[in-house]
């Protein structure tokens, strides 16, 4: 699957940074090899890295909570990171608040909160 | 007669048919005439103020740039930097807050010690001359007036913008009070325009101090509404898409009953009866604890 968007893998943790604005189609094939790749490796969690886009329309914002869900499912917790202010704003305005989806603020804070997740999962 | 579009201005002063003979009457006794404005000048505050300062020299050196761009627009018919020069001088003028008025007394002068020399020059041959060339004077008068009033008024409306902008800087501060933690004091009338304002400025610095909790506290607004209570579920969304939790502290014992009688959830914001309660929690949830120094 022809994928334009690199997905990193460290250790348990998938990263994927979303470099430019990505196409409808393109976000779902991102949504389904995502899907795959988080039973494939194990992972237990997915972090999904925004904030080169500095617009984030409805059907983005909608696969990117779709994602969250779907890697749930799956046995990761995703984390969607470096929504940027203008993109946040407009989100907001449009109504578009990724209710239950977890957010941190850039990729150090979301390896910390998965990080620490891990440790009370083991302990 | 709009005659400040030096596009289209020039073409009525350029083809008026007095033109040249009001300035030929003008250029003939312009020492006189200067001398005169200088006495007018002496009772006018400010500019007498701003000609003290200018040296004998460059105050003729001024003169004669004037006189050069006026033969430049009149003679040869090259408006443009007549044009240009009353417009940087208005907007000069206007910043060092010389007033309006001086310049009315000041073209007054010019006008009325003009005419008997206008009269003198034509007024025995040629009433129809007379009458051009009086007419010309108002005209060219007119167009320096209406140059200098509109830089004026540009200058006076920029001067209250960047006010504005300051007033609206002030009123929204965002304080970092430690380590990814950061404070919005809101004081006054929260209305949707600086509502905002807030969010941006408290989402930019979201950003850049990487905050995990911001505390926004309402003590100082007067009344929370619907509408403000929706620019707070706003903000504390938005900042959550960040990746920060929003506190809000501050809502007084009238508040939070408005807000209840108008049926707002509130439910969805993290509400904190006051300041220090809210930065108890936020520090919580950071991780800190204060404690006590042992004395």
């Amino acid at each position: 699957m022809n994928v334009h968007v690199p997905i990193l893998k460290l250790g348990e943790v998938l990263i994927v940074t979303v470099q430019a604005a990505l196409t409808d189609a393109q976000l779902i094939d991102l949504r389904t090899e995502l899907a795959d790749r988080v039973g494939r490796f194990r992972s237990k969690g997915v972090v999904l890295d925004v904030s080169l886009l500095d617009v984030l329309d409805s059907f983005a914002s909608r696969t990117l909570s779709d994602i969250a869900k779907v890697a749930r499912l799956r046995g990761a917790r995703a984390i969607i990171v470096g929504i940027q202010p203008e993109a946040a704003f407009a989100m907001v305005q449009l109504g578009l608040t990724l209710e239950g989806i977890d957010t941190a603020v850039d990729l150090d804070e979301a390896m910390e909160i998965l990080g620490s997740s891990q440790v009370r999962g083991r302990g | 007669m709009s005659v400040t579009d030096p596009n289209t201005a020039p073409q009525t002063l350029r083809d008026h048919p007095g033109m040249k003979d009001f300035f030929s009457t003008y250029e003939q006794r312009v020492e006189t005439l200067n001398a005169g404005l200088m006495v007018t000048v002496g009772r006018l505050p400010s500019l007498d103020a701003l000609v003290r300062r200018m040296t004998p020299e460059a105050l003729a050196e001024n003169n004669r740039l004037s006189m050069d761009n006026m033969r430049k627009a009149i003679v040869h018919g090259d408006w443009a930097p007549l044009l240009e020069r009353q417009r940087s001088d208005g907007a000069t003028y206007a910043a060092m807050g010389i007033p309006f008025r001086e310049w009315f007394d000041l073209v007054a002068a010019f006008q009325s010690s003009l005419i008997p020399f206008l009269v003198a020059d034509y007024g025995g041959k040629d009433a129809v001359r007379l009458g051009h060339a009086l007419t010309a004077m108002n005209a060219y008068v007119n167009a320096a007036m209406n140059n200098i009033a509109e830089e004026y008024l540009k200058t006076k409306e920029r001067i209250i913008a960047q006010q504005q902008h300051a007033i609206h800087e002030l009123s929204t501060p965002v304080l970092k009070l430690r380590d990814r933690l950061l404070l919005v004091p809101l004081v006054g009338i929260l209305d949707t325009q600086r509502a905002r304002q807030m969010t941006e400025q408290l989402l930019s610095a979201i950003r850049d101090n990487r905050a995990k909790v911001v505390v926004i506290d309402i003590t100082g607004v007067p009344a929370v509404d619907s509408k403000v209570a929706n620019h707070l579920f706003q903000t504390a969304a938005a900042a959550r898409l960040m990746g920060a939790q929003a506190v809000i502290t501050g809502l007084s014992a009238d508040v939070a009953q408005a807000l209840v009688a108008l049926g707002i959830d509130v439910g969805r914001l993290t509400t904190i009866g006051d300041l220090q309660g809210g930065l108890e929690e936020a520090q919580r949830m950071l991780g800190y604890r204060v404690v006590a120094v042992e004395a």
